[in-house]
This record gives structure tokens, C-alpha cells and sequence, in this order.
């Protein structure tokens, strides 16, 4: 007999579930990895408790192995188990605690810090970094446990890897920005993008350009704050000969540069008012303009790609309403998933452009360039800064740690060190459970008894901070105990 | 031979820092400078990597039989083509106890020694094994 059900039947398409993209988790994203820098971006979704350690699962695992994931828009493939030698077979095991946290313990041999400190537990939430030492750096999101599809066409390029606009990201902030960005390019309309100085716009904008149907002719692209203003309608509209000055000349001006192809305008925020209205003037009339010193009315066929890192109250509200789509182009801060994987990118153009660069700070596997000696605290400090020029920022950052790495590797110089800010107390609260005594000892034990090696392992300033805290727990760092018991 | 062994000593030298690996080759190399000329494609930390990464590998599969038969002949055709000859074998094997003698200290019992020199003793006849 057939019930009357209605619910599951119904199919109009706003009724169906829309929860598959609303699920959401805690996931560890690997940032940094001795032995397998190939797998960064890779995300262990923490929606129950999960073990993470070297291969599969054991018999006595307190909870299901956490599976590793490439998460991709519309599909999510997992990879193999973490194979990285320095971490044990069953380091962490990690519980939702159904609060926006997780509470994380470390049962492995190589000490974990949270944030920086060690500890054997810990209560994480998004933007937390947890680090196994010398092994590898996780960085604790929140993310959907699947992404919404777009256009195949969009994921063709491999994962972690520069798309073919050169935009790097997998997080959702990346997936998002690109589906909006593909969106735009298919509408021909004109489009306003928002975002931090450093975030991308300019590859946004290429992105735009590169998806549309006037991607054959070339992108002209020009940044309104640097045009000097007694020029800009000469270098928009374009002029005559000696026109209006003596000597001037003859410009083409960008509108008519554009025709068929896409006028992307930088720091649009900036152009004074009496030129927007002359821009809305063109764009009211369909293209239609006149260059300056000459009376016949031209038309182009551009489409406007405008960017802006100010309030949208600088621009005109005629002027902004002429804008049908508004893409948020993403600061770091919203997308600190993908600093590891913009770091190796970053890292990568340079080996291949700089020979020297390549030969001191990279690996070299079976004669090809591989992996830079990038030092986990420089990732781990990199993941919880907060950027204010974004990509461009963490670029130069990187060239920093380069220009005054002391060795073979780049690191967490003092001169990168200056420049850093700990988000700790802005983002969140973590409560690394005091520095225990195990941890202590294990570290101890691990590192030869040498005080300072230790307390580098376990985070701490320098030795004197170990001491003080061997003496708390009344240990000794020269005895040959395991335990390291003071008699 | 009990795997276990294997796993917790080996796990004991990996969580050392970069120590292990690299203090392995240094011995190996201080006594046997011939071989270092054959290590030229990787950089010293990658093959120190490699090195760690695969003998990890092989003591965390030495029970699945599949597994290692299928890794340690690609290792065999591979090592064979890096001008590999089977009086090296000894060489490695030396530095590989000794590195970990020196690393695990007290810890580097009867026991430990006597499980690392059989699993050494099986790898190098199956790594020579005739073709
Ligand atoms: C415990 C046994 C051994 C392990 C786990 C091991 C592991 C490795 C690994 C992972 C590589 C990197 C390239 C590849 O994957 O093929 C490698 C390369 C190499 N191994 Fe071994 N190996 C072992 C024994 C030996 C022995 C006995 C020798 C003799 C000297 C040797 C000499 C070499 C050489 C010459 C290379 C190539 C270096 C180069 O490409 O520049 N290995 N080994």
C-alpha cells in the first residue's frame, strides 16, 4: 500500500535538501611536511574521533583512522595513509567536543605543540596550528565536508597547484572566489571586485578576462591611483595630437584599447569624482566616447572589470550601481589554508627562476629540483600572522627569510621573526594543558638530555625556562635515569 | 625477529631530529669513502629523507609478505642500477647498527641488536637474491 507521503517526492529544486553543503567540520590541514611535502593542502575531517598517525589502522586504535582527503569541488578523493617516518603509528587522537573544538591529544614519540607551546593536550578551534616536531604542521579549520560544484572546466589543473590564472587556493574561500569569478565572466556584465591591497584582485581580474568570450584580444589593465589626474580623462578618453598641451601625444586612451577585450581599472576607489561621471557617462551610453580635441563620437565594446580596497562609499552610488556583479576577493586571514600552498608556489617560481636560490635552499631528488628546506616555524608562525597586504606580503616575507637565512635553509630568522604578529590572542582561545611532566620528559629523553635542544623541542624561549620548570616538577636534566627523577 | 622491536627502536631514532639519517651516511662514509661517489642524483638530505622514509616503510610492512616482495625487487632493480655490489651490503649493514647502537644508547639491547640483525641479514638476501 502506498503512503501518502509528500515530502520525500517533492523535486521542485528549491525544496530539495541543501544541507549536504552546510555540513560542516573541523578538519586538520597539512601545511608543512618533512617527508611528504608533496600532500600539502590534504585535510583530515574531524567529524568524530579520529586517530591520526603512520599508516592504517591498528587493533588497538582508541577511534576510527582519520582519513586524509584532496577535497575538490564536487568530488573528494582520499589518499593514502600519512606515510612521514618521524611520526608514530598512533600519534594523535582527535575529538569533536560538539562546541566548535576539538580536544587533541598527542600519544606519539615526537612532541606536539599547539600554537607554538607543547603540551600532551589541547583544545583546538579553527586558525590553531598544531605541529608534530620536526615531523609536521596541521592547521585546524572549519570547512564544509564537500565543496559546491562548479564548472569542471575550473578544477582542470593538478591540486595545490596555480590554476591556469595563477590563482593558488583548495579552502573554500578559493573555491568560492573562482566559481563567483567564473559566474561574472559569463555575463558580460560589469564587475566591481572587493578586496585588501596584496589579496589577488589584479589575478581576479585576469581570471575574468581569461573565462570570458573576449579573452582572445589582451587584457588592458592600469591602476587608477597612479594615473596623475590632470592626465586621467586623457588617458582614459585618449586625445588628439597636442591636445590639450603642445608636445602631447597622441594617445589611443584605455576605453578605446579595450574595445572587445576587458579594461580592468585598479584602485577605481581612487579616480575623483568628476572622472567617474565621465566613465558612467560611457558606460550609460554604451561606449560611446569622444578623445580629446576631436569631435567625432567613437564607440568601444569593453567590459569593465573595476577593483577597489576602499569603502564602497568612495565611489559614487550612480557610478556603483553600474557594477552588476561584486566579487570579495579574500585576504589571507580568510583563507590560511592556502598560505601553505601559496608559500610553495611562491617558492617554486623563484627555484625556477633563480639557479642560486635553487641550489642552496632546495632538496634535489634523482637530479630534479624538489622540495625547499623550509623550516616548520617559519609555516607554523606564516599560518597565525595577520597579513594586511596578503599575498604580496607573504611574498616578501618569504624573500625576507631568504635574504637572511644564516644557512642552507629558510627559517624563522630574527628579521622575520621582527615582523610577525601572533594572532594568539585575537584568534583563539587555546588551553595547551599546562606543560606537563611528560612532555618534559619525553623531550628530555628525546633530545639527548640537552636542556636547550629540549626546550627548543618543547617551544620554550631558551633553557632557563626548562630549568625552572625541571625544578617544578622536581626533575633533573643531567640524570640517566629514564624517568629523570631528582633523588 | 620481533617487529615490534624494530618499529619502537626505529620510531625511538626517527623522533631524534635529523640525527639518525644523517649520522648513518657519516659513518658509512667515513669508512667507506668509495660509496659516497655512487650517492650523486639526491641531495644529501633528500637521500637522507628517502633513506628514513624507506626503511620505515619495510619495518612497518616486514608482515605482509605481498608488500615487501613487490618493494624489494623494484629496490633490487634499482639498486642495481646504482652500481650496487654485494660487498657493500656488509658496509651498510655495520653503519645501520652502529648508528643505531649510538643513538638508543642503553637502549640498544641484546634484543634490539639481535632483531635488527636478522631483518638485515633477510633484506640483503633477498636485495642479492639471483635474478
Ligand atoms: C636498508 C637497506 C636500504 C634501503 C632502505 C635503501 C634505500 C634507498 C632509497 C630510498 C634510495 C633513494 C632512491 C630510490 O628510492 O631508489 C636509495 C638510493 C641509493 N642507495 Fe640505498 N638503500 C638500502 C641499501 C643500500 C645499500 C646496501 C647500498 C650500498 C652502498 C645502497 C646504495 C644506494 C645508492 C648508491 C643509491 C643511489 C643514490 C643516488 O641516486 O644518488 N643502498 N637507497
Amino acid at each position: 500500500m502506498r503512503t501518502e507521503s509528500t515530502a520525500s517526492e517533492i523535486s521542485l529544486p528549491w525544496e530539495r535538501p541543501r544541507n549536504v553543503f552546510e555540513a560542516r567540520a573541523l578538519h586538520l590541514v597539512l601545511a608543512w611536511s618533512l617527508d611528504e611535502p608533496d600532500r600539502l593542502g590534504e585535510a583530515i575531517p574531524i567529524r568524530d574521533a579520529v586517530c591520526v598517525g603512520r599508516g592504517g589502522a591498528l587493533a588497538d586504535d582508541p577511534a576510527p583512522r582519520g582519513q586524509p582527503f584532496r577535497m575538490r569541488p564536487g568530488t573528494t578523493r582520499s589518499c593514502s595513509p600519512i606515510a612521514s617516518a618521524r611520526i608514530s603509528r598512533l600519534h594523535l587522537v582527535v575529538s569533536p567536543t560538539g562546541n566548535g573544538t576539538a580536544e587533541i591529544r598527542s600519544v606519539g614519540r615526537a612532541v606536539m605543540r599547539v600554537n607554538g607551546r607543547a603540551c600532551t593536550s589541547a583544545e583546538v578551534r579553527a586558525g590553531d596550528v598544531v605541529e608534530i616536531h620536526n615531523a609536521a604542521v596541521f592547521l585546524v579549520t572549519e570547512r564544509p565536508l564537500q565543496l559546491p560544484v562548479v564548472d569542471e572546466e575550473l578544477t582542470r589543473f593538478a591540486f595545490g597547484a596555480p590554476d591556469r590564472f595563477g590563482v593558488v587556493g583548495e579552502g573554500e574561500a578559493a573555491w568560492e572566489m573562482r566559481s563567483a569569478l567564473a559566474f561574472a565572466a559569463s555575463t558580460d556584465r560589469h564587475v566591481l571586485l572587493l578586496g585588501e591591497s596584496g589579496a589577488g584582485k589584479e589575478l581576479a581580474a585576469r581570471t575574468i578576462h581569461g573565462l570570458s568570450s573576449r579573452h582572445a584580444k589582451s587584457l588592458v589593465s592600469r591602476n587608477a591611483a597612479t594615473m596623475p589626474e590632470s592626465l586621467l580623462d586623457a588617458e582614459l578618453f585618449g586625445n588628439v595630437k597636442n591636445y590639450p598641451n603642445p608636445g602631447m601625444p597622441e594617445r589611443l586612451g584605455l576605453i578605446g584599447e579595450a574595445d572587445g577585450s576587458t579594461l580592468f581599472l585598479d584602485e577605481i576607489g581612487d579616480l575623483p569624482e568628476a572622472h567617474q561621471v565621465h566613465l558612467l557617462r560611457v558606460l550609460d551610453s554604451d561606449g560611446e566616447y569622444q578623445r580629446l580635441g576631436e569631435s567625432k563620437v567613437r564607440r568601444s565594446s569593453f567590459r569593465l572589470v573595476a577593483a577597489t580596497n576602499r569603502p564602497l562609499e568612495a565611489l559614487k552610488h550612480d557610478f556603483l550601481a553600474r557594477f552588476t556583479h561584486r566579487v570579495n576577493i579574500h585576504g589571507l586571514g580568510d583563507r590560511r589554508d592556502d598560505i601553505p600552498l601559496l608559500l610553495a608556489t611562491l617558492l617554486k617560481r623563484t627555484a625556477t627562476r633563480n639557479g642560486a636560490i635553487a641550489a642552496k635552499f632546495f632538496e634535489r631528488r634523482g637530479g630534479e629540483i624538489a622540495e625547499p628546506r623550509l623550516a616548520p616555524d617559519l609555516v607554523a608562525r606564516l599560518l597565525r600572522h595577520t597579513f594586511t597586504h596578503h599575498v604580496r606580503e607573504l611574498d616578501r616575507l618569504l624573500w625576507l627569510a631568504i635574504g637572511s637565512a644564516p644557512a642552507d635553509y629558510i627559517g624563522l630568522t630574527p628579521a622575520v621573526e621582527a615582523e610577525l604578529n601572533d594572532s594568539e590572542e585575537s584568534a583563539t582561545v587555546v588551553a595547551p594543558t599546562e606543560l606537563d611532566r611528560d612532555a618534559i620528559v619525553k623531550a628530555l629523553a628525546e633530545n639527548g638530555r640537552s636542556p636547550s635542544k629540549a626546550a627548543k623541542a618543547l617551544g620554550l624561549k631558551n633553557r632557563y625556562v626548562l630549568l625552572r620548570l625541571l625544578k617544578k616538577h622536581g626533575l633533573s636534566a643531567a640524570s640517566e635515569d629514564g624517568e629523570g627523577e631528582a633523588s | 625477529m620481533d617487529p615490534r622491536i624494530l618499529r619502537e627502536s626505529l620510531e625511538t631514532v626517527l623522533a631524534m631530529d635529523d640525527k639518525f639519517p644523517r649520522r648513518f651516511y657519516e659513518i658509512l662514509f667515513e669508512r667507506h669513502p668509495q660509496v659516497s661517489s655512487l650517492f650523486v642524483r639526491s641531495s644529501a638530505g633528500a637521500q637522507q629523507k628517502m633513506f628514513a622514509q624507506k626503511l620505515c616503510a619495510i619495518v612497518d610492512h616486514v608482515e605482509d609478505a605481498e608488500w615487501m616482495t613487490r618493494e624489494l625487487e623494484r629496490m633490487r632493480v634499482a639498486h642495481d642500477e646504482y652500481g650496487v655490489t654485494a660487498e657493500m651490503f656488509p658496509w651498510v649493514g655495520d653503519a645501520l647498527l652502529d648508528t643505531l647502537r649510538e643513538a638508543l644508547g642503553s637502549g640498544f639491547t641484546a634484543e634490539v641488536e639481535q632483531s635488527w640483525r636478522v631483518a638485515y641479514a633477510r633484506l640483503t638476501s633477498t636485495l642479492l637474491k639471483e635474478r
